[in-house]
């Protein structure tokens, strides 16, 4: 089948999903085109969650510009879209004279930026601070934070659909053609035809980018591993605390998460392969004791999960990483926006990003603003948040917030089902997961995985062979036992 | 808008509903039931196998059977219980708030019962190197989704641990036509009861390995296949070992941990060696008037000694509400060489009462001795003492003093 | 001909000297008379049981779990399973209530192990 659209956004990660919703913005029809059946499949909900600072980037790069944007935009962004932020700070530590002069060098950098909230803080405040913490002084950037990732990204693509983007999941395109002024986009499932794109294809970037005829980036893989630990360390641990970095690298460090879980990671090792996300022993065992040296409550009992990331960095012919590119190119792709090397601060920088993609388009195009576009994307309170008196106001408008689904994590059937019939067509056992919380807790799916199983089958009317976990050939059961 | 109970008792599986008829037997009669379940009995549902019951009734039942026993048993007596009610917070005063589709429920306790079972360890918390396809169940999932609801797991398995679990497992996957490769354990010694070994594994074939371990897991979508090492004295795993064994599904059977979310967040404290509360010899809990008993207090391999256990935890709660349960000592139990963890881990009185224990390896001619000051209280000889089963002692009356730890060794 | 069986009666698993002379068995190492009967057995015709879910139709759920009432020669056992798996049972079930009986005319019966009631409109 042949669609024509406007525009079509190829990936639908944190990137692709804010170019969409900002795109949406304008009198134009949108595809947004996902290999995945899921926006968070890949680095989007793959990563350590840090709203940066932005005093780690090259001065005068576009990885350093979009990073104080975005850092400044996301109370807003929070609140339109309706995913937790927690702007808790976050320090570098050192104990060396030669940490303490890259510390100041990093916070020259970042008042070069435009970062707000820079300090140097000597050993007593560091523990006032971060009470448990290995470290004599330290680097405070009280601008810094924590997010939800899944549920940024996953918000940002459903205000996207609000506004009329239309999502095609599990679309992974194939090739692209030009042909009387528009691209003829050929996927794995229907075609598109369409005046302008973006490629936000995140890891397979390149390969778009390829297909646009743009041809020359040498991209490489860099894959970071992590620990998940227990809630029961999330209140030890106030804010994020990272060794001194590099520019190319921030260090392995240890943060909570919005959910009061702590993550471990990441190590930095290169990859060609943006298809595999094992996690190694040898790298669990570096990742615990590394950053054992900046805080001691790293415990292999309190481990409930691992998960790796991959960023897709573009590299000169050193071998040395670059800044993002995001560029037209008339002569090659018009009307094409080519993003190159999206790595991080790639979550903190989003929003920016996509409105600067988008005013290279209007440079060169008349896109007519919509009078209607709806910034505010409508989330449910969470039952796990009401007050007791919530809570039974909420069971007596609907009898389903009374069934409890998880109980680690107190999600209910109401919030299950309401995720199941989510706005993007998303209907993988992860797509519950990453929008509800349920599956996430310390017995990971032990009790409610079959619940939430039944429910898809129940809800979507479909056979328990065909249920699906992250993946499109990720089938969760065989089948029935008994037939008949 | 808190009802007051004598007992509220968190949880209907063998724990819970033991101790309800007991306290029933006992003339307690203003109590109650919750069960997040929408129905009582707990993990004994999905137990189909048979072997419950022999200690308890004398006679050989499968899960659902023995549960119906006791089911039976509060339903002709009229106990109070509420199925689909999911406690969610429990305080230090007593009071329980349970989430129900019919609304919220409040109470306030004289008495609470902790019986809400364990919950399985997962991949994560062993640490599984690999990848993170569909397909890796831990024992209990599997089993849920075979016995209560119908599905099919895979087509093709491997199972790592031999727990009790993992055993009858490997024996229902084979009679519903799913292939099991093999067993893998990473002790020198099966965790889960002989005549599983015998009736589960050896009866189809299915090889077990002992010091062996998944080291690997393959596959970006569902699995397609673990590497298996051999490992050293010390559980770690031998280079040049590695070896392939292609398969769908994975299952866990790595170990169970009491169920203590709830715990912490009432701040009860807990025995990092059990995962459970830290008991008195009445299973009382560090909040007066909050009791434990069953898996969630520590891990049992039956589930009668889960009700045996629950039945002696209802005397208490009885003596606690008339004001008879013994006090005025302050003794540590403490856990001497060869010992695991124990439980209780204090005594308050000279009242009698069971200690159970399990010691950190396998061990031939076993002696356990509780001892206080140097004093022997009680000496039990064994053939064998194995980590994975649960030794009791019984300790009688009057046979602890006051002053100084209780000290239990094993060698 | 000597043997060591580990005994499946029960959790105690006792572990069984069995020596065979002729028509002769003896049986050492059990703690209770059913270890013997089992190690007898055992070597002249091993005998199982099964338990397994049945079809129910009607029913609270998808299926209802049943057990044999007596154990069936080991050979007998993939048999059974095809009979339970391609009968069902109609609900409302009870336990004890008899689902096959005599299945295969092995003397056994297939025997509900849960109380399932029945349920309209589904």
């Amino acid at each position: 089948m042949l669609h024509f659209f406007d525009a079509a956004v190829i990936g639908g990660g944190v990137v692709g999903s804010a170019i969409a919703r900002e795109l949406s913005r304008y009198e134009l029809s949108i595809a947004v085109l996902e290999e995945n059946p899921d926006v968070v499949c890949e680095a989007s909900g793959r990563n350590s969650a840090v709203v940066h600072g932005g005093f780690a980037y090259d001065r005068g790069s576009l990885k350093a510009r979009f990073c104080v944007e975005g850092n400044r935009m996301m109370d807003e962004l929070s609140t339109q879209l309706g995913f937790r932020f927690i702007r808790c700070g976050k320090v570098l530590v050192g104990n060396t004279d030669e940490d303490l002069r890259q510390l100041e060098r990093t916070m020259a950098q970042g008042f070069d930026n435009g970062a707000t909230g820079l300090e140097l803080i000597d050993g007593k405040r560091l523990h006032e601070l971060v009470p448990a913490v290995n470290g004599s002084f330290a680097m405070l950037s009280s601008s810094s934070g924590i997010m939800d990732p899944f549920l940024f990204t996953i918000n940002l693509a459903e205000n996207a659909a609000e506004n009329g983007a239309r999502y095609f999941l599990s679309h992974k395109v194939i090739s692209i053609a030009r042909k009387d002024g528009r691209y003829l986009i050929h996927t794995a499932e229907d075609d598109f035809s369409v005046r302008w794109l973006f490629n936000a294809a995140g890891k397979g970037a390149k390969d778009i980018s390829d297909m646009l005829g743009i041809t020359g980036y040498r991209v490489i893989g860099s894959k970071g591993n992590y620990l998940v630990l227990d809630k029961r360390l999330g209140p030890l641990l106030p804010m994020p605390v990272y060794p001194v970095p590099s520019n190319t690298y921030m260090g392995i460090h240890v943060t909570p998460t919005v959910d009061g879980n702590v993550t471990v990671g990441p190590d930095a090792i290169n990859t060609d392969d943006f298809g595999y996300y094992g996690v190694p022993a040898d790298r669990m065992e570096y990742l615990r004791e590394s950053a054992s040296t900046l805080w001691p409550h790293i415990d292999r009992k309190d481990v409930i999960r691992t998960f790796s990331g991959i960023l897709a960095k573009w590299v000169d012919d050193k071998g040395v990483i670059q800044d993002f590119r995001i560029e037209v190119r008339d002569d090659i792709a018009p009307g094409a926006v080519n993003l190159i090397g999206i790595e991080s601060p790639g979550l903190t920088a989003a929003v920016p990003m996509a409105r600067y993609a988008i005013s290279l388009l209007r440079d060169r195009f008349d896109l007519e603003e919509r009078k209607d576009f709806d910034p505010v994307h409508a989330t449910a309170k969470r039952f796990a948040e009401m007050t007791s008196e919530e809570k039974a106001a909420a069971i007596a408008g609907d009898s389903r917030y009374g069934s409890l689904v998880c109980s680690c994590e107190e999600v209910t059937e109401a919030e299950v089902i309401r995720a199941i019939h989510n706005p993007l067509g998303v209907h993988t056992m992860t797509g519950i997961k990453y929008r509800t919380r349920a599956m996430m807790g310390g017995c990971q799916a032990g009790f409610c995985q079959m619940k939430i199983e039944q429910l898809l089958e129940k809800e979507l009317g479909i056979a328990p062979e065909d249920v699906r976990y992250l993946r499109d050939s990720s089938w969760v059961l065989a089948g029935k036992m008994r037939e008949g | 808008m808190s009802e007051r109970k004598d007992a509220v008792i968190i949880g209907g599986g063998p724990a819970g509903l033991a101790a309800a008829v007991a306290l029933d037997n006992l003339g307690i009669h203003d109590i109650v039931i919750l069960e997040r379940e929408s129905q009582l009995g707990g993990i004994l549902r999905q137990c189909i196998h048979d072997g419950f019951g022999l200690q308890r009734f004398g006679e050989s039942l499968s899960g659902p059977e023995y549960a119906e026993r006791f089911i039976s048993e509060v339903r002709r007596r009229g106990i109070e219980y509420h199925t689909d009610a999911t406690v969610i917070s429990l305080t230090e005063d007593r009071k329980v708030e349970a989430v129900t589709p019919s609304g919220l429920l409040g109470y306030s306790a004289k008495a609470v019962v902790l019986a809400m079972g364990c919950r399985e360890r997962s991949r994560g918390s062993i640490m599984i190197p690999g990848e993170r396809p569909s397909g890796v169940f831990t024992a209990g999932s599997a089993q849920a989704y075979m016995n209560l609801y119908n599905r099919m797991p895979g087509r093709e398995a491997v199972i790592l641990g031999s727990g009790d679990i993992g055993l009858i497992m490997a024996r229902r996957l084979t009679l519903e036509g799913i292939r099991v490769k093999a067993v893998f354990e990473i002790q020198d010694h099966p965790n889960g009861l002989d005549r599983n070994i015998v009736q589960c594994l050896d009866d189809y074939g299915i090889p077990l390995y002992l010091r062996h371990t998944v080291t690997d897991i393959h596959g970006g979508s569902r699995l397609e296949g673990v590497t298996v090492s051999e490992v050293d004295e010390r559980c770690v795993p031998i280079k040049g070992t590695e070896k392939l064994y292609p398969c769908d599904t994975l299952i866990l059977s790595v170990g169970l941990r009491p169920d203590n979310g709830l715990l912490k967040d009432a701040g009860i404290a807990i025995d990092p060696r059990t995962d459970g509360a830290i008991v008195d010899e009445h299973l009382m809990t560090s909040i007066p008037g909050v009791f434990s008993s069953g898996n969630v207090l520590h891990v049992h391999d039956l589930a009668d000694f889960v009700s045996l256990e629950s039945e002696h935890l209802a005397a208490s709660v009885a003596a606690y509400l008339s004001g008879g349960l013994g006090s005025g000592m302050d003794v540590s139990v403490r856990c001497g060489s060869g010992v695991g963890h124990t439980v209780p881990q204090k005594v308050v009185s000279d009242d009698g009462f069971t200690l159970s224990l399990r010691v950190r390896s396998v061990m031939r001619d076993a002696v356990i001795s509780v001892s206080q000051g140097g004093r022997r209280i009680v000496e039990k000889k064994m053939r064998k003492a194995n980590p994975a089963e649960m030794i009791m002692i019984d300790i009688p009356g009057g046979s602890v003093c006051p002053d100084g730890d209780l000290e239990v060794v094993a060698g | 001909m000597k043997r060591t069986l580990t005994c499946i009666i029960c959790p105690n698993g006792c572990s069984l000297e069995v020596e065979k002379e002729g028509e002769e068995i003896t049986v050492k190492g059990n703690l209770c008379r059913r270890g013997a009967e089992y190690a007898r057995e055992e070597l002249t015709a091993p005998k199982r049981t099964i338990s397994s879910s049945m079809r129910l139709i009607g029913g609270d759920m998808e299926i209802v779990s049943v057990r044999l009432d007596r154990p069936v020669p080991k050979e007998m056992i993939f048999p059974v399973m095809d009979a339970i798996k391609s009968a069902s049972a109609e609900a409302p079930v009870h336990i004890g209530d008899v689902l096959l009986h005599d299945v295969l005319s092995t003397g056994a019966d297939v025997i509900a192990t849960r109380n399932a009631e029945r349920k309209e409109g589904r």
